[in-house]
């Protein structure tokens, strides 16, 4: 997982079909120290995030575990996923 | 996923056999020194330096140089494609990077 701000939310018309009712943010990844690396990351939201929170975001299988626990999830679109609202780190 | 900006066109002639009518493209990642300054509240606008490769990546969507797109990679790429192709070889094609949205809009901030 990575952690970063939500900066904002993409919006598309034209898009795969398994991408039909995500919620995609926009997110500034963070360094261990908590630095912008200057990366961004396009995730799906399920835990209604927010701009200016920040979060945790699950890559890879993990990511669809959020949206859809269990083994049965390998037909999902879903590369990346905000897996926690962040309320503090040190 | 990332956004990114399609940069170009990718053609081969000697590819796996499968992905034969594939289109390829190479699209460039938006950094967070691409945005508009403020993106982030209390942020230094980041990198403003665009260090990333550019991403081959399979296109359904038919999107072309200049479109703003989304990309996703490995295992959700596979999945955005697989409509795409011939029956039974889903999802075993060698695509780790794949267009799944024409971006209309980012907006930033709340």
């Amino acid at each position: 997982m990575i952690r970063g701000t939500v900066i904002g939310q993409v919006w598309a018309t034209r898009k795969a079909r398994g991408l039909e009712g995500q919620t995609l943010l926009l997110v500034a990844a963070r360094d261990a120290d908590g630095a912008l690396t200057g990366r961004l990351i396009v995730a799906s939201d399920v835990l209604d995030a927010r701009a200016g929170e920040d979060v945790t975001v699950a890559l890879g299988s993990g990511a669809r575990n959020v949206l859809k626990p269990g083994p049965d999830n390998r037909d999902l679109l879903c590369d990346a996923a905000i897996a926690a609202i962040v309320e503090g780190a040190d | 996923m990332f956004l990114g900006r399609v940069a170009g066109t990718v053609w081969s002639t000697v590819k796996w056999p499968e992905a034969k009518g594939l289109k390829l493209l190479l699209v460039r990642p938006y950094r967070l020194g691409d945005l508009p300054p403020g993106a982030v509240a209390g942020g230094a606008g980041g990198a403003s330096v665009p260090t990333d490769d550019l991403v081959v990546c399979a296109d359904i969507l038919d999107a072309g140089p200049g479109d703003d797109v989304l990309v996703a990679f490995g295992h959700a790429a596979r999945v955005a494609i697989s409509d795409k192709l011939p029956p039974g070889t889903k999802p075993n094609v060698p695509i780790d990077a794949a267009v799944v949205a024409i971006v209309d809009r980012v907006a930033l901030g709340s």
